[in-house]
């Protein structure tokens, strides 16, 4: 098992690496003056020069991947030109939004959708599996952009003055007052990693007010992150149910399913015990493969409803060629997707003993 | 005596013709409601695609201001549903820049259709030829070549699509090239994986044996049995690469304005949302209509030839 680990991390370096490299050069290729970009049109050589010098830009390519590799092993993502603020330190700040956002929907993803590729599948043929499987079908054709911003519309306008009423963007109502964990754990004076791992989770406002048992921050968080989660999730969703219906209707039609019918298992014991662990198999990939679909939806569901994640700021960065944070930023997003890829096939492997042994 | 009486007997068998995969799926595939519904809705857009000069009321491209007395992002106006009679007609309403929603969503039909088709078939005819020549070759060509799809699966699809354009510049080309790259892996893939199984077969041994040219090989034996999993892959490639290319022009780096682009035109309007919902909604229900048609087809498809994931 743990040599299968090893393997399958070994594996993942190339990938990194590569990823690193294609990052680097896909910015290097980006037309237009960096300089230009950040200080306007009217900035003289003599800055650009001095600009340049200040962020390596002067050197060969080789050398800068070279030293931006250097760097990035030392947990050094480079420079925000547009703020002048370390890439790192913005990331600490977003990307607790962005994973506060895509877990929270890859969770309702996951639930909804097993429940109801199971029930598709245990009603085969009946209206509830042709409704389930329409519904599934609608939910992978619609664009996020769209689903977005006619949610908003449903829920802050039509059913503004009904108790559903939902607030279209935002992470917080004005007035609502979020402190930091370790400040309310009377923590001030810890500092280190333990400092920077709590400040950061402080920064997801549901786990920030279950933490520090603050009921009005949950709801109120809560209530924000409805539509951006109910948007999100809806593709994943409807893969998942798909996949957990064809994949169990597959398994329930096996021979040994047959046997456990045969002992007098009851159904809920068969489906849960013995179908489920085989057919979730291919479900699982799917769910980790929607992690990236998620990310990238990132992009439109923060853009819309207004959350300063690692998405929209990967939007507002590529608009003003700020190289530092597109880098960092997609090779964050891009390490994250390999990481979980790898945690998919060792979960694979854990499951099914056929694939660390085959 | 016994073997003519055998013969007699094989004869009527040997007259039936054999049914072809092709003839055969599409037996299967005219059987399933939901493809006929997807081949239904996408004649639909062929058909508005390509009347939509006919069937547009206004230019799709021209402002209504001093034309007609009408005011912006005004809501849809049909005679027949009780809008008064003094009032111009407009199906869908009017845009932001006082032009005719319903003409500018028959346009857009050609626009999307063309992204969807064009970036697949330049996906596969560069994904094909890279995973054929991976498969066929092997070795170090394949290990580079498996190295760099493996790279591009790595990032979530959007994201590299975004990375082109900002390379490329923004504009409704450059939205199909980089739609069209990020597609590739998984084409390569395909090829490659059945290249690699069909190589082994004895009759393409035979072939080899025999002095029949590699390009010939590729594409006599190799390539047809590649297909099905082409074709349906391809066609729910199609569905997302719409959706992807409509996602790039929200954003404002695809197609560019006045284009009639859905993607474009909701992405213009997206803080208009709460006043004037019409402007989401009609190209909203365009763009779902034609991913949903693709997607259908694309399962009936995969259903019909009984075409397994092989990537």
């Amino acid at each position: 098992m743990i040599r299968y680990i090893a393997q399958r991390a070994l594996l993942a370096l190339p990938v990194l690496i590569g990823i690193l490299f294609i990052t680097f050069v896909l910015n290097r290729l980006i037309p237009g003056d960096p300089c230009r970009a950040m200080l306007g049109e009217k900035a003289s050589d003599a800055v650009c020069t001095a600009f340049s010098k200040r962020y390596g830009l002067d050197q060969p390519p080789v050398v800068q991947f070279g030293y931006y590799l250097g760097r990035v092993l030392a947990g050094d993502l480079g420079e925000s030109m547009r703020f002048g603020r370390p890439v790192t330190e913005m990331l600490m700040e977003r990307l607790p939004v962005t994973i506060e956002l895509a877990l929270l929907s890859l969770l309702v993803a996951t639930f909804f959708g097993v429940i109801l590729g199971v029930v598709a599948a245990h009603w085969q043929n009946s209206p509830v599996d042709v409704s389930t499987m329409v519904l599934a079908n609608l939910g992978v054709s619609v664009p996020i952009f769209v689903l977005g911003l006619l949610a908003a519309y449903l829920f802050a306008v039509l059913l503004k003055e009904s108790p559903f009423s939902l607030p279209p963007s935002g992470r917080l109502t004005a007035g609502v007052r979020v402190q930091p964990i370790a400040a309310v754990w009377g923590l001030n004076e810890l500092g280190g990693p333990l400092r920077g791992l709590l400040d950061f989770f402080s920064q997801m406002y549901v786990l920030n007010g279950l933490l520090t048992l603050n009921s009005k921050l949950i709801v109120d968080a809560g209530r924000h992150l409805i539509l951006p989660v109910l948007v999100l999730s809806t593709v994943s969703m409807s893969v998942i149910a798909r996949m957990t219906r064809s994949s169990l209707l597959e398994v329930m039609n096996l021979d040994y399913m047959r046997t456990a019918r045969a002992k007098g298992l009851n159904e809920r014991r068969i489906i849960f015990r013995h179908a489920m662990r085989n057919a979730l198999l291919p479900v699982i990939t799917v769910i980790g493969l929607s992690l990236g679909g998620l990310l990238s939806g990132a992009v439109l569901t923060e853009t819309i409803f207004g959350l300063t994640g690692v998405g929209r700021t990967m939007f507002d960065a590529i608009s003003s060629r700020d190289y530092g944070v597109i880098q960092g930023f997609t090779l964050v997003i891009a390490f994250t997707y390999v990481v979980v890829n790898l945690l998919v096939d060792i979960s694979y492997a854990i499951l099914d003993p056929r694939i660390r042994l085959g | 005596m016994s073997t003519s009486a055998a013969t007699a007997s094989v004869e009527p068998i040997l007259k039936t013709r054999p049914r072809g995969l092709w003839r055969t799926a599409l037996r299967r595939l005219f059987q399933r409601r939901s493809a006929l519904i997807g081949m239904a809705i996408l004649l639909a857009l062929i058909l508005v695609a390509a009347l939509a000069p006919t069937l547009a009321t206004h230019d799709p491209t021209q402002s209504l201001i001093g034309v007609e007395e009408v005011t912006k992002r005004q809501p849809p106006c049909i005679h027949l549903f009780g809008c008064p009679h003094d009032q111009p007609q407009h199906f869908f309403g009017l845009d932001g820049n006082v032009r005719d929603l319903y003409s500018r969503i028959l346009f857009g039909a050609r626009l999307s259709l063309l992204v969807g088709i064009v970036s697949v078939g330049f996906a596969i005819v560069i994904g094909s030829l890279l995973g054929a020549t991976s498969g066929y070759l092997g070795g170090w060509t394949d290990h580079l070549l498996m190295g760099l799809m493996d790279i591009m699966l790595a990032f979530p699809s959007l994201i590299l699509a975004i990375g082109i354009v900002t390379v490329l510049g923004p504009g409704l080309i450059n939205t199909l090239l980089a739609i069209g790259i990020v597609s590739i892996p998984v084409y390569a893939r395909i090829m490659r994986a059945s290249v690699l199984s069909i190589k082994q077969q004895d009759y393409v041994t035979a072939d080899r044996s025999i002095g029949v040219p590699t390009r010939r090989i590729l594409f006599g034996n190799i390539l047809p049995n590649a297909l099905t999993p082409l074709v349906v892959q391809g066609t729910l490639g199609i569905a997302v690469s719409i959706l992807d290319a409509a996602a790039l022009s929200f954003l404002g780096l695809g197609a560019q304005p006045p284009t009639p682009e859905w993607g474009s035109m909701i992405g213009q309007e997206r803080n208009q949302v709460f006043t004037a919902p019409h402007l989401i909604l009609f190209p909203g229900l365009a763009l779902i209509l034609t991913v949903l048609a693709f997607n259908l087809l694309g399962d009936g498809l995969r259903d019909a030839l009984d075409v397994r994931q092989r990537a």
